[in-house]
């Protein structure tokens, strides 16, 4: 786990702020294997309700996971849970800051319990994503 | 080789199972995705760890596949556990069921529960996503 992290309640995680990039959305596609028109085809996108291209969720849930890695190092990665629900799409030029805090602290036997509240919100405050997330620290 | 046919959704049963996919995260996938999100921690650099987002993706991708999600299909809920770390060199089974799906006006909400296990039967990944779609 990162040093800079204070474990105690009320204590901030990092911050992680992302530009939502075409390019990006494209890139995580590929890599996920989602090509939902949604998402990549502008064409195909502005004849929806949405009126243009989305992210994926998941590629917005992964800058969550990035700030708990951020914050946790290698105990999320074994011993990290999300709980999240997503509230509004994210678009090409917003502007996501992903942000949490530590709600609870639990002591375990070698082991912490740490939950946390989750957010991302995009450049104008909206939520984009809610939630928690809970890692076990110490003992896996 | 023909193409496997997707389950249609008004099919779908609430505990459904779908057949068990293999799939291995390799390090050109891994690059792919860290490029994608923009991810640069230095505990990914070399060693063969995967992002556990990635095992997600892909393990929902073998989902999304399987079934016909008709447009206005929205993502609305997602758990996941991640239970072990992964590496490049691991061979992952993905396993899902339709957990539970509900009606609710013109909407259907379905529940889809994944389970993710490497090449030794342990446990890796766990998650639970919530889809809302329209009723045909």
């Amino acid at each position: 786990m990162p040093k800079s992290l204070e474990l105690k309640e009320g204590a901030s995680l990092p911050t992680v702020k992302k530009n939502i990039i075409q390019g990006n959305i494209n890139l995580y596609a590929k890599a996920s294997g989602d090509f939902n028109p949604i998402h990549i085809d502008a064409d195909y996108a502005r004849k929806t309700p949405l009126g243009g291209t989305v992210a994926h969720g998941m590629l917005i849930l992964a800058y969550v996971s990035q700030m708990m890695t951020s914050a946790f190092g290698r105990d999320w990665l074994s011993g990290g849970r999300l709980n999240v629900r997503f509230r509004a799409p994210a678009r090409p030029g917003d502007v996501i800051t992903v942000s949490g805090s530590i709600r609870r602290i639990e002591k375990g036997d070698g082991y912490q319990m740490i939950d946390c509240d989750v957010l991302c919100r995009n450049q104008n405050d909206e939520p984009v994503i809610t939630g928690d997330a809970r890692v076990k620290v110490g003992r896996q | 080789m023909a193409e496997e046919r997707k389950i249609e959704y008004p099919d779908l049963k609430a505990g459904q199972e779908f057949p068990p996919t293999s799939f291995q995260v390799d390090s050109i996938t891994v690059a792919d995705y860290l490029k994608a999100v923009g991810e640069d921690n230095v505990m990914y650099r070399n060693t063969g760890l995967v992002p556990p987002m990635a095992v997600a993706a892909l393990a929902l991708k073998a989902l999304i596949s399987a079934i016909s999600m008709p447009p206005g299909t929205i993502h609305v809920s997602q758990e996941f556990e991640f239970m072990a770390a992964v590496s490049t060199r691991d061979t992952l089974t993905s396993q899902a069921t339709v957990s539970r799906i509900q009606e609710r006006g013109k909407l259907h909400l379905i529940t889809v529960a994944v389970s993710v296990f490497n090449q030794e039967n342990k446990p890796v990944l766990a998650g639970k996503t919530g889809f809302i779609l329209p009723v045909p």
